[in-house]
C-alpha cells in the first residue's frame, strides 16, 4: 500500500496544477463576458465621478495583468476578494451552500451508480427477456426527460398528493441548529434530501447502467467466466464475484466523466426543490457580474469535479491490479 | 476392457447448435469410451466438434446447443439427468479441464493463488486455510512455479506460466478425469515442448484419466494411449495410438499423417488434404469425407459408412477391406491433387 499513498500524493500535486490552470481560465472567462459589474448599480442619476469611484473601489480600474496578480495572490491566501453585491468575503457569501451542494451531489451520484451497477448487471444477466427490454426503455425515458420535469413529477406525487415528504428546502423552516453536526445529521434533513437526491440520481443513472450492461455482456463471454463455471461455482458467485468486478472497470471511467456533468443537473434540481445550494448563487452572481463570488463558486465546483476524478482513479487502481501506480 | 472399468461412456451423442440458418450438426452420433486411468487423444481439424463434445461433458454448452440424441454416462450415470446441484458438485471435483487458451482463462483481477484456492474452497468445505495454502503451494511446485508467485496476478505471468498455472488448477482437486482442450496451441514450439514434457511427467503422479483435444497428431503421440480421429462431428477412426499412427485404416487419417512432417523418418513432401470440411447445416448424404477423399466410390456418395470394430479398433469406411492397397496409393502425391513441400 506504500505505492498507493505515493500515487495519491502524486495525484494531489497534479490536482494543484490543474486548479491553477482552472483559476486562470475562470479569471479570464468572466472578463471576456460583455457588461461590467458597475453597470448593475447604474441608475440614471449616477455621475461619472461616482462611477469611477465604484470602479476604483472594486479594483477594476487597474490593468488586467495587475488584477490577475491580485486575484492569484488572494487565491494563495485562500481568499477570493470582496463580493461586489454584498460587501462581504466571497467565500462567506457562498458559505454553507457549498457543503449543501456537495452533499446533494455525492448522494445523488451514489444513487445513480448503485442503480446503474446493480441494474446493468441484472439486465445483462437477463439478456433477451422482457425485463431487459422494460428496463432499457425505463432508464432511457428517465434519461430523456428534463431533470426539472422529473423533479416536479416526483414532487407532485410524493410531496403534494401523498404528503410523504417535504415540498422543498433543506430543513423545516424555523428550526435552529446549535452545531454544524446537528444541522446535517438529523431525520428532518434526510427527509428533505430524499426527493432531490433521487431526482438527480435517477436522471444520471442511465449512463452507468447502459455502460455496465454492455460491459457485463462482454465479460460474461470471456473464457475465464466459463472456467469459473467449470470449477463448479454457482451462478451468483460467478455474477457477483467474477463478472461484476471485471465489468465495473469501464463504469468507474464513466464515474469520472459523470461527476463533472452531474453538477449541471444538480443546479437545476436545487432550483426545483429550493435546495440552498450553490446553483442559485452562481446564477445570481453571474447575472450581477459579481466576479469574486462567481470566481469562487466556479473554483469550488472545479475542485469538486477534480476530487471526484481523483476518487475514480484511486478506485480504478483498487479494482484492477493491471493499473500501474508508478 | 471390462464394463466396470469405464469411467466415461459416450453413446451415439448428437449435439446440434440451433441457428437461424438451421441446425449445425457439431457432434453427430459419436460413441467413445474412456476407461479409468486411460489417456485418450481426440484429434481433428478446427470446427470438427472436438470442443463442443468436451464442453458437453461438463454441461458448459450455450443454451442454443441442444442434445438431439444419445447420452453420456459418467460412472454409469447419465450426465443430462443430473440436477444443477449434482453437476456443480461433479465439476472440477470429478472432472476438471485445462482450457484452450490459458491467456484468457484466468480472471485478471484476482491473484492466481486465490483462483486456485477458490476451487478447493468451493468443493471441500471445512478445509483449513493452512491446508489450502499448503496444497496450493505443492501444486505450484509440481508444475514448476515458485509458490511465492501464487500472490501474483495473471498479467504478471508469461504465456507458458499461465498455462502451467491452469494445469495446476486442473490438478488441485485430484479429479478422475481431466479434459485438456488444446493446451499448447497458443504457445510457441519451445514452450509447447516444455508444457508437453510437464504433462508427461505429471502423468507419473496423476493416476486419473485424460482426454487430450488437439489438431496436432504429434501431441497425441507424446501423451496418449488411445486416439479418436474426428471429422465433421463424427469419429472416423479409433484405436491405440501406435496402431492408428503406424497403420492408419481410414483415408482421412492417411491424409492427416501425410500432412505432418516426420522428424526421424525419411524426408518426403508434405501432402495436404484438398478442400475444406463440409457444411454441417445441410450435410450431403453418404460419407462426409467423400468429397475430399481420393478413394471415394459410388457407395460413399449415398450411404453413411458403418463403424466397424475389430480388436478394439473402430473404422468408419466403406473401403476398409481394400485399405492395404489404398495405403500404397495414398503415398503418391498426385492422388491428393495438391501438395506442399516440407520446409517451403
Amino acid at each position: 500500500m506504500k505505492s498507493l499513498s505515493k500515487y495519491i500524493a502524486k495525484r494531489l500535486l497534479q490536482m494543484v496544477i490543474t486548479l491553477f490552470v482552472l483559476s486562470t481560465l475562470i479569471f479570464l472567462l468572466f472578463r471576456l463576458v460583455p457588461g461590467d459589474p458597475v453597470s448593475m448599480y447604474l441608475d440614471a442619476g449616477m455621475s461619472a465621478e461616482a462611477k469611477e469611484m465604484l470602479m476604483k473601489q472594486f479594483g477594476l480600474d487597474k490593468p488586467l495583468w495587475e488584477q490577475y496578480v491580485i486575484f492569484i495572490s488572494n487565491l494563495l491566501k485562500g481568499e477570493f476578494g470582496i463580493s461586489f453585491q454584498y460587501g462581504k468575503q466571497a467565500l462567506a457569501v457562498i458559505g454553507d451552500s457549498f457543503w449543501n451542494t456537495l452533499i446533494l451531489m455525492a448522494v445523488s451520484l451514489f444513487i445513480a451508480f448503485t442503480i446503474g451497477i446493480v441494474g446493468g448487471a441484472i439486465l445483462a444477466w437477463k439478456r433477451g427477456t422482457r425485463l431487459e427490454l422494460a428496463g432499457i426503455i425505463g432508464v432511457l425515458t428517465i434519461r430523456c426527460a428534463p431533470v426539472f420535469w422529473l423533479g416536479m413529477i416526483l414532487l407532485s406525487f410524493f410531496a403534494f398528493r401523498y404528503q410523504l415528504l417535504p415540498l422543498g428546502g433543506m430543513n423545516t423552516p424555523g428550526t435552529n441548529f446549535e452545531t454544524v453536526y446537528a444541522k446535517y445529521f438529523n431525520l428532518d434533513f434526510l427527509k428533505h434530501l430524499i426527493l432531490p437526491a433521487i431526482t438527480a440520481g435517477l436522471s444520471a443513472a442511465a449512463t452507468p447502467l447502459l455502460v455496465m450492461r454492455t460491459s457485463m455482456l462482454e465479460v460474461i463471454k470471456e473464457d475465464f467466466i466459463e472456467l469459473t463455471k467449470a470449477k463448479g461455482l454457482s451462478d451468483r458467485e460467478i455474477l457477483f464475484k467474477h463478472a461484476l468486478r471485471n465489468a465495473l472497470l469501464p463504469v468507474v471511467t464513466v464515474f469520472a466523466v459523470q461527476a463533472g456533468l452531474a453538477i449541471g443537473g444538480v443546479v437545476l434540481v436545487e432550483t426545483v426543490f429550493r435546495w440552498p445550494g450553490m446553483g442559485r448563487g452562481i446564477v445570481l452572481a453571474v447575472a450581477a457580474r459579481d466576479y469574486p463570488v462567481a470566481q469562487a463558486a466556479f473554483f469550488l465546483i472545479g475542485a469538486m469535479t477534480i476530487m471526484f476524478n481523483l476518487i475514480a482513479d484511486i478506485l480504478y487502481a483498487f479494482l484492477d491490479p493491471r493499473v500501474s501506480l508508478d | 476392457m471390462s464394463r466396470d472399468n469405464i469411467l466415461l461412456k459416450i453413446d451415439d451423442l448428437k449435439l446440434y447448435y440451433h441457428t437461424t440458418a438451421g441446425y449445425v450438426r457439431a457432434v453427430d452420433g459419436v460413441s467413445l469410451n474412456v476407461a479409468v486411468g486411460e489417456r485418450l487423444g481426440l484429434v481433428g481439424e478446427s470446427g470438427c466438434g472436438k470442443t463442443t463434445l468436451m464442453k458437453a461433458i461438463l454441461r458448459l454448452l450455450p443454451a442454443n446447443c441442444r442434445q438431439m440424441g444419445g447420452e453420456m454416462y459418467y460412472k454409469g450415470k447419465a450426465i443430462s439427468s443430473l440436477s444443477e446441484k449434482e453437476i456443480k458438485k461433479m465439476r472440477w471435483q470429478e472432472i476438471s479441464m485445462i482450457p484452450q487458451s490459458a491467456m484468457n482463462a484466468l480472471d485478471p483481477v484476482y491473484r492466481i493463488g486465490a483462483q486456485i484456492k477458490e476451487a478447493m474452497k468451493t468443493h471441500q468445505k471445512g478445509i483449513s486455510s493452512k491446508e489450502i495454502q499448503e496444497r496450493a503451494a505443492n501444486i505450484f511446485e509440481l508444475v514448476g512455479i515458485n509458490p511465492k508467485r501464487l500472490r501474483d496476478y495473471p498479467h504478471q505471468f508469461s504465456g507458458g506460466m499461465k498455462q502451467r498455472a491452469a494445469i495446476a488448477m486442473a490438478l488441485v482437486l485430484d479429479p478422475n478425469l481431466i479434459i485438456a482442450d488444446e493446451p499448447t496451441t497458443a504457445l510457441d514450439v519451445i514452450v509447447q515442448a516444455q508444457i508437453l514434457e510437464r504433462i508427461n511427467a505429471l502423468q507419473q503422479r496423476y493416476s486419473g484419466s485424460l482426454i487430450m483435444i488437439t489438431h496436432d497428431i504429434s501431441v497425441i503421440a507424446q501423451t496418449c494411449e488411445k486416439v479418436a480421429v474426428m471429422y465433421a462431428g463424427k469419429i472416423m477412426e479409433y484405436g491405440k495410438v501406435r496402431d492408428v499412427l503406424n497403420n492408419p485404416l481410414h483415408p482421412y487419417t492417411l491424409g492427416l499423417k501425410n500432412a505432418f512432417p516426420s522428424l526421424l523418418g525419411e524426408k518426403k513432401s508434405l501432402i495436404s488434404i484438398p478442400g475444406s470440411p463440409p457444411d454441417l447445416i445441410k450435410p450431403q448424404p453418404g460419407c462426409l469425407f467423400a468429397p475430399r477423399c481420393p478413394f471415394a466410390i459410388a457407395v460413399c456418395q449415398t450411404e453413411d459408412p458403418p463403424a466397424k470394430e475389430e480388436d478394439g479398433r473402430i473404422v468408419a469406411c466403406h473401403r476398409l477391406a481394400e485399405m492395404e492397397g489404398l495405403k500404397v496409393l495414398a503415398e503418391d502425391e498426385t492422388i491428393w491433387e495438391r501438395k506442399v513441400h516440407a520446409g517451403d
